[in-house]
């Protein structure tokens, strides 16, 4: 039962440990940023070298697929939102059954990139597998796919680990260890969340929609 | 110290509404001819959505400046590694 | 100190192997590291041993090339990221910025454990590859010899440093937090130690830069695994894209080197000199200045490397500026130096050396930012003369200096100064006849990474082969003499050298929580002239 919050001996009040938990999951999300940045930093100068090779292939991606599993991040952090609100105000049966549709929003996403990445392999456009392209720049239009898969890859797996931790807070809220004096993990699991949705947020245009007129 | 006051659940829906309709922006955007122009719409339209993400459902809007230094530290900084790079591979 | 007594202390908190291993006592943690840490230091001064004795003789007689190529690769990889990049930040950073500031812990005390065994295991990866025969890209890991060519356990190694680059930012989370958050009452920015400051100057560069050197690694692991990617020329990739995430990461790295250090000397100058750091503020500025132009410099790696002039061109006036606040705090320490009452205990001719030291490896990276004079000297030994004089010279004799000036603090026993001076002068000594060579040798011509050489290098090369042994004896010495101490030195008391700061206002060694009451600060930091003419 956490009526009240439980202050670690190394602070002075529940404030300070609050304060302390918010200033450590924004420095902790912008070493995400940097973290991701680097593959973004390696998409752009590589774009800005061949841009019709990433025209062409950034056509061949899926981009009613791409676009739905948008919307159902955004939902998902929508829901997310609520999740935490709910914790703030105490509503535990809400707030559970809120991170309850982000777990499951975010699980759509992962089957809707499975499906994505299947359909890309049956057309032959997996790097190191079976990548064959008979058009223009073949080679750059591969190394676009590598920076595809690779992208979205690292984001599935931070994905998972966000639908992992988002669990334990289900689990931990199913015994009642939040309340309005004490909710930090489940905000916490939030900014993560969020993040990880702002991060789609970029990938999306910068993989699906580079030149679909 | 830092507790964020309640939003009332509407302020998430209408943020959520906002991310929608860019996101349909943004797509239907795409398909219009606009030569190097939709690069720059969808880049900004995607900063807008990171950006309502960001103040609405991770609060920046209630909070204390140091965390809002933090977020712009994060893009600032890749910022610097790709712009200083592009100074590379542009002036070749 | 009697058994009654010793209970009271951090160190009599349990005895076990399992209550070090376990704790998440900030001055445990710190002690872990330092051991991990000096055993790294000299598995990466066996390879450097290896190498001088190579050097000795212009043939390439003693290791075969590809030998060689392994030895300076880890030589490099361990020395730079399981010595130096932890070596003050995790050890006195960790014992002592709780301290300074007046609380009783660092914010996340288990995420500073957690710090630690991402360390070792990082470690565990790359001693494994070493065992296993090694890597030979040098520490650099340039493409595409790294991803395509080489046949050593580059992705061991890639993970080892991946793992322990997570080591590094974890503790730069828990400094930015401890000392935006933790600071006791009446502690205001503008009165923290400036080690305090530069623990926060590296701690945001640990941060910022730490997860695209991670992102790099891995980019090469996966290149190499799958055979495709993007640094691959054959596919229009380009490997200088590589080198850009790499230094964009590995330049702020020596700064977190550096300004550790610089923290460490600002804190035994001011205690040996007795006198108030001369503008302080300056200082406090000059160390932000450093890490943020430090991130804007990376491409002076890259002058000969088919970098567009123009990029280059402002990479080096912005090499130039960066030596700006570092000069503005040798002037400072200097100055902090005039009409103090000095005395030469070992931490301070550690500091002194480390001020002279690393003014001439400063001055002599300003050579090397010179786009002309780099054409020249790029890949000599002038390179290698210049890092050394700044991470060897500057950051170890900084970290020694530190060592020797809070060992009483940490342990509550005194050493022997006489050995703690004859180390220093040996090392000093030992440093400048290795490293002072090798800046003519790069002048003359010489490649770095070569194991053989033509023959009229060899005076130069055997100089610095005997400055080496001479150095490695002094590094030796303080682990003989120090370990004596631990048995046999006297009590140290609370404050042995009658230092202003925090950490000095408890007992040595502190108690668990560190303060029995939590002190509240009044004075500006370096008080020292008023207590001497008062």
């Amino acid at each position: 039962m956490a009526d009240s919050a439980i202050v670690a001996r190394q602070f002075d009040d529940a404030a300070q440990q609050r304060t302390a938990a918010d200033l450590g999951i924004w420095i902790f999300l912008a070493t995400e940023i940097l973290f991701f940045g680097a593959l973004f930093a390696a998409y752009t100068i590589t774009r800005i070298r061949y841009p019709e090779a990433f025209a062409i292939a950034s056509r061949l991606t899926n981009v009613a697929l791409g676009s739905v599993n948008t919307g159902v991040l955004l939902t998902s952090s929508l829901t997310m939102a609520l999740a935490v609100r709910a914790t703030k105000l105490g509503a535990r049966k809400a707030s559970i059954a809120f991170m309850s549709a982000t777990v499951a929003l975010g699980l759509a996403f992962l089957a809707i990139k499975g499906i994505e990445y299947y359909l890309d392999y049956t057309g032959h456009l997996v790097p190191a597998l079976n990548f064959s392209y008979a058009g223009p720049h073949a080679n750059q239009v591969q190394i676009f796919f590598y920076l595809y898969f690779f992208m979205t890859g690292v984001h599935s797996l931070h994905m998972i680990a966000g639908i992992c931790l988002v669990g334990v807070m289900i689990a931990m809220a199913s015994r009642r260890a939040f309340s309005p004096a004490y909710y930090t993990p489940v905000e916490l699991s939030g900014m993560y969340w969020h993040l990880v949705d702002v991060v789609w947020i970029f990938l999306y245009p910068l993989l699906y929609l580079v030149a679909r007129s | 110290m830092i507790s964020h006051p309640v939003a009332p659940a509407r302020t998430y829906v209408l943020v959520w509404l906002g991310l929608v309709t860019l996101l349909l922006l943004t797509l239907g955007s795409a398909y219009l001819p606009l030569g190097w122009l939709n690069g720059v719409v969808n880049l900004a339209i995607a900063a807008a959505k990171a950006l309502l993400v960001m103040i609405f459902f991770m609060h920046l809007r209630s909070s204390h400046y140091v965390l809002r230094l933090a977020a712009a530290a994060g893009f600032f900084w890749l910022a610097i590694l790709i712009g200083l790079s592009l100074s590379d591979f542009l002036a070749r | 100190m009697t058994a009654a007594t010793a209970h009271r202390t951090y160190l009599g908190a349990g005895f076990s192997l399992w209550s070090w291993l376990s704790s998440v006592d900030h001055k445990r943690i710190a002690i872990l590291y330092a051991v991990s840490i000096t055993v790294f230091f000299f598995i990466g001064g066996a390879a450097a041993t290896l190498i001088r004795m190579e050097l000795i003789t212009p043939a390439g007689d003693l290791v075969s090339a590809e030998t060689y190529n392994k030895l300076f690769t880890m030589h490099g990889v361990i020395m730079v990221w399981f010595f130096l990049i932890p070596s003050i930040p995790s050890t006195l950073g960790n014992f002592l910025v709780p301290l300074m500031i007046g609380a009783r812990d660092l914010a996340f005390p288990r995420l500073n454990l957690a710090s630690w065994y991402l360390y070792i295991l990082g470690g565990l990866f790359t001693i494994g590859a070493l065992v296993a025969g090694g890597v030979d890209t040098g520490w650099t890991f340039y493409t595409p010899f790294s991803t395509m060519f080489s046949n050593t356990h580059v992705i061991a190694v890639a993970a080892g440093v991946f793992i322990v680059g997570f080591s590094s930012i974890l503790t730069g989370i828990n400094f930015i937090v401890t000392i935006h958050k933790m600071r006791a009452p009446g502690m205001t920015w503008f009165r923290l130690p400036l080690f305090i400051w530069s623990m926060y100057a590296s701690s945001i560069i640990f941060v910022l830069a730490t997860p695209v050197l991670a992102m790099t690694l891995f980019l090469i692991a996966i290149e190499r695994f799958f055979g495709v990617g993007v640094f691959d020329p054959a596919l229009g990739g380009d490997p200088l894209l590589f080198q850009h995430l790499f230094w964009f990461y590995s330049h702020p790295a020596v700064y977190v080197m550096i300004l550790p250090a610089m923290g460490v000397a600002s804190e035994i100058i001011t205690c040996f000199a007795r006198n108030r750091v001369f503008a302080y503020r300056s200082m406090a500025y000059a160390v932000l200045a450093i890490a943020i132009i430090g991130f804007l410099v990376w491409g002076h790696h890259m002058f000969v490397s088919g970098q567009s002039i123009y990029a280059g061109m402002m990479f080096s006036l912005l090499s130039f500026l960066v030596a700006i606040p570092s000069a503005i705090k040798v002037f400072n320490w200097t100055a902090t130096l005039y009409k103090g009452s000095i005395s030469f205990d070992a931490p301070m001719l550690y500091a002194l050396g480390f001020v002279g030291l690393f003014t001439i490896g400063g001055m002599t990276g300003l050579f090397l930012a010179s786009l002309a004079l780099d054409v020249h000297l790029h890949d000599t030994y002038f390179v290698v003369a210049h890092f050394h004089y700044i991470i060897v010279g500057g950051a170890v004799m900084a970290f020694l200096g530190g060592i020797h000036f809070w060992w009483p603090k940490i342990t509550g026993r005194i050493y022997s100064d006489g050995w703690a001076r004859f180390a220093a002068i040996l090392v000093f000594f030992g440093f400048n006849l290795t490293f002072f060579p090798q800046f003519i040798l790069g002048y003359l011509g010489m490649p770095r990474r070569y194991h053989e050489y033509p023959p009229e290098f060899q005076v130069l090369n055997v100089l610095s082969s005997a400055g080496a042994s001479i150095l490695a004896i002094g590094y030796l010495l303080p682990l003989a003499y120090l370990f004596w101490s631990l048995r046999y030195g006297a009590a140290a008391g609370a404050n042995p050298w009658r230092a202003k700061g925090l950490e000095w206002q408890t007992p040595s060694p502190p108690p668990t929580e560190n303060f029995v009451v939590t002190p509240v600060i009044t004075e500006a930091p370096y008080a020292y002239a008023e207590s001497r003419n008062g």
